[in-house]
């Protein structure tokens, strides 16, 4: 059918916080979004205005990454009034037995209620409900495209997704990765600068991670020390595929915290010697990962893997957080010195007693 | 076997009852108190809510004084809670409790019947009259529960009446220990009486016409008086009149998906907060509606410092359901830091605030007090019609 006449139409502006699970889903949504025919306009990364715009709109209870992301959200109302849509997408459950923190599940019902807020998408993920499809259809109907058209840009959406995905697995920093979908340019891993001489794991929410604003560029802080980072995601995806058994009855009911623990669990028994330590980046006051990191450090303890916990909030500071990094690296590659050494004696005396 | 479980204010008297009948040796657990609540600080991870260091204290207590079996509520997702018992338990381990068992009572839905497995965990013998006996624990549960519901529901109405202080306090004292030695199906149905006569009996100004506060929250911290401290007793000692309609009857009706006025509240909320993200968030939500629309004077929201839905439920007030509705409400967050002084002046204040509107409501005839008749609308259930009756004028 032929528009008459008239200008191209122009397409609908979607909002998207650079906040939450931004870090997670960004190039699913985006992908689909552009398929359904919405042009995206991004919050900028996380600066200090934002973070004072969102701390003055949460209260102090709120976990950091939550008021962070009301900045992102004033952020986008006061830069973009031409907006037609926001993207909040309310996350409940992505698989059947698991849940997102409570936050997530409320998320669209506290950005509702802000002064001038435009209209917003609704899009649920609840499996335990319906599936990711139907979702997908009211979206669609929405921004005014129909059923066949929307599944067919959901199939796209969680293609290109997977091969975000794989591109992560291959080591590749979540930051450089979703630069370039952003930039619609294509996955090719960067090359490799020296490695470390020791490695961590570094655990964490993708907003914690990966926010270098909020976690004081936390990353590269550690890559300058000469140490090799890996993140959750850059895993290998056989370690997420067996539920973790937190003990005989409980089964961890945390999306998130179920692939912190899942990695963990990897890292605890076959690969003991593949890392030297372990970094969790926590938000002050947030729920799931007060407890995890209890069960994580426990753990820990007993297997012997170093392990430090940085709790972060808005008033940390650089240096603090510096001297906390490095009295922990110092100690770990002390301790690998160390190590090496005993085993050149041994080596030596065994030599000796051979001789 | 020697069976034990966490504090939640009155409640033990229901809890020792199930236990006790199904054939169990109980320990009620010693009343919350600082060292309950010093050693939970200290071995909790820093920043987790409050109820969990309060009751994994009260856990170290009674395997002190020779429990060998814990029972504790879980649930699974979304909120922290599900994961209290386990994590408990590997720190109470760790900590070199070792010859205990943790039966975790699952709480998700009652009528799943998972719980039912706990009768047959704590019951000492496992022949066929174990049915009949699990019966009637459940039995004496709710009944005792429904009981000390409407113990705390007259409580809080007549605190606001009694004309000599500490009155209400120890009335209420009496009947639970009077609850707790009543343990035959036949003296439970005549205790809903006795509780009547007893209040009715109290010496009390039925002239006044305090002012009407909602509570709401956290439900942990709105049952154990120790962690709140006392919060409904201070406001009832300055003169106002509460309505708390939670409580662990009240729970397990929800539970059990009999619970109608807990379905209205769900209704209410539903524009706000369409899906229950756990803890009371969307009861909180729909109560503050509720009572706003029933002409109270205000509201108070008690929940444990950083607890994820009810600060959900908290914003979503601050932001949209205050202005709407205009009901004054005052939020008190705890963790082991909270204190009695800052808590009694931001209470004053609280009072002084309401008794201003309240006046100003009655000058301009919004509020009418004819011959000090108090109005409730359809407000409460029976048992609260009935006290109601007792504290109006004659
Ligand atoms: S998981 Fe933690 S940090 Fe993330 S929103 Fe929930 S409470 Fe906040
Ligand atoms: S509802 Fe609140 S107190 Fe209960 S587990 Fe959740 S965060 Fe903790």
């Amino acid at each position: 059918m032929e528009v008459s006449g008239g200008a191209p139409k122009s397409k609908v502006k979607v909002g998207i916080p650079r906040a939450l699970h931004f870090y997670r889903y960004f190039p699913f949504w985006k992908k689909l979004l552009e398929e359904l025919g919405a042009e995206i306009v991004l919050s900028t990364p996380t600066s200090k205005k934002i973070v004072e715009e969102g701390v003055q709109m949460g209260f102090g209870e709120l976990c950091i990454p939550m008021k962070v992301f009301y900045g992102h959200v004033l952020h986008l109302i006061e830069n973009h009034p031409d907006l037609d849509y926001l993207f909040v997408p309310r996350y409940v459950a992505e698989d059947k037995d698991a849940y997102f923190c409570p936050k997530f599940l409320s998320l669209p019902d506290v950005i509702r209620i802000l002064p001038n807020v435009p209209k917003m998408l609704n899009f649920e993920v609840n499996v335990k409900e319906f599936p990711i499809s139907q979702s997908v259809i009211e979206l669609g109907k929405q921004l005014g495209v129909g059923q066949s058209r929307a599944l067919e840009s959901y199939k796209t959406a969680k293609e290109y997704f997977k091969e975000y995905q794989d591109f992560l697995r291959k080591g590749v920093p979540v930051n450089h990765a979703l630069r370039l979908v952003q930039r619609d340019l294509p996955f090719t891993v960067p090359k490799k600068k020296s490695k470390g001489d020791i490695k961590f794991l570094l655990l964490g929410h993708g907003y914690n991670v990966c926010d270098t604003y909020i976690n004081l560029d936390f990353q590269k802080k550690l890559r300058d020390q000469g140490i090799e980072v890996i993140t959750i995601e850059n895993l290998p995806e056989s370690l997420f595929k067996v539920p973790v058994i937190v003990n005989k009855r409980l089964r961890n009911y945390w999306r998130h915290e179920e692939e912190i623990m899942q990695a963990i669990r990897y890292y605890l028994t076959k690969g003991r010697d593949e890392i030297d330590g372990v970094i969790f980046l926590i938000s002050f006051a947030c729920g799931p990962d007060s407890l995890i990191s209890e069960l994580i450090m426990r753990d820990m303890k007993v297997v012997g893997i170093p392990f430090l916990d940085i709790i972060m909030d808005e008033h940390s500071g650089e240096a603090g957080l510096l001297t906390r990094i490095e009295s922990f690296t110092e100690m770990i590659r002390r301790k690998k010195r160390k190590l090496e050494m005993d085993a050149k004696k041994k080596v030596k005396s065994k030599i000796k007693s051979e001789v | 076997m020697i069976v034990s479980f966490p504090n939640m204010g009155p409640n033990w008297v229901a809890f020792k009852t199930f236990f006790e009948t199904m054939g169990a040796e109980v320990i009620v657990p010693e009343p919350t108190n600082r060292n309950t609540i010093k050693f939970g600080v200290k071995h909790s991870p820093e920043f987790v809510c409050f109820p969990f260091k309060a009751t994994i204290g009260d856990f170290k207590n009674a395997l002190e004084r020779g429990a060998d079996t814990l029972v504790m509520a879980i649930d699974c997702g979304p909120c922290r809670f599900g994961f209290y018992a386990s994590v408990q338990e590997r720190i109470l381990r760790d900590l070199g409790y070792k010859d205990f068992r943790l039966i975790p009572l699952d709480q998700a839905d009652l009528l799943e019947f998972k719980w039912v497995k706990v009768l047959f965990d704590v019951s000492p013998s496992k022949s066929v009259s174990m049915y009949s006996k699990a019966l009637k624990a459940v039995i004496m549960l709710l009944k005792k529960a429904k009981l000390l519901e409407d113990i705390q529901t007259a409580e809080g109405l007549f605190r606001a009446y009694e004309r000599t202080q500490g009155d209400t306090t120890h009335v209420v004292n009496d009947l639970l220990q009077q609850l707790d030695q009543t343990n035959s199906l036949s003296g439970l149905r005549k205790f809903r009486p006795i509780i009547k006569n007893t209040f009715a009996n109290m010496d009390i100004d039925r002239t006044r016409n305090p002012l009407r506060v909602g509570i709401s929250g956290e439900i942990h911290i709105s049952l154990e008086p120790y962690v709140n401290i006392d919060l409904r007793k201070k406001l009832g000692e300055m003169g106002v009149e509460i309505h708390q309609s939670i409580s662990l009857y009240d729970w397990v009706m929800h539970k059990l998906h009999v619970n109608f006025h807990r379905k209205w509240y769900e209704h209410l909320a539903k524009p706000y907060v369409p899906i229950d993200i756990g803890g009371e968030c969307r009861w909180v939500l729909g109560e503050y509606i509720d009572k706003a629309n029933a002409g109270f004077d205000g509201f108070v929201h008690e929940y444990p410092f950083t607890c994820m839905p009810e600060v959900v439920a908290r914003t979503i007030i601050t932001n949209k359901l205050k202005k709407m509705y205009d009901m004054p409400i005052i939020y008190f967050s705890f963790d082991e830091q909270s204190g009695v002084e800052g808590m009694r002046t931001r209470l004053e204040a609280f009072v002084d605030l309401m008794h201003s509107r309240r006046n100003q409501d009655v000058k301009t005839n919004k509020v009418k007090l004819v011959n000090n008749q108090k109005q409730y609308g359809h407000y409460g259930n029976n048992f609260c019609h009935e006290c109601i009756e007792l504290i109006q004028p004659k």
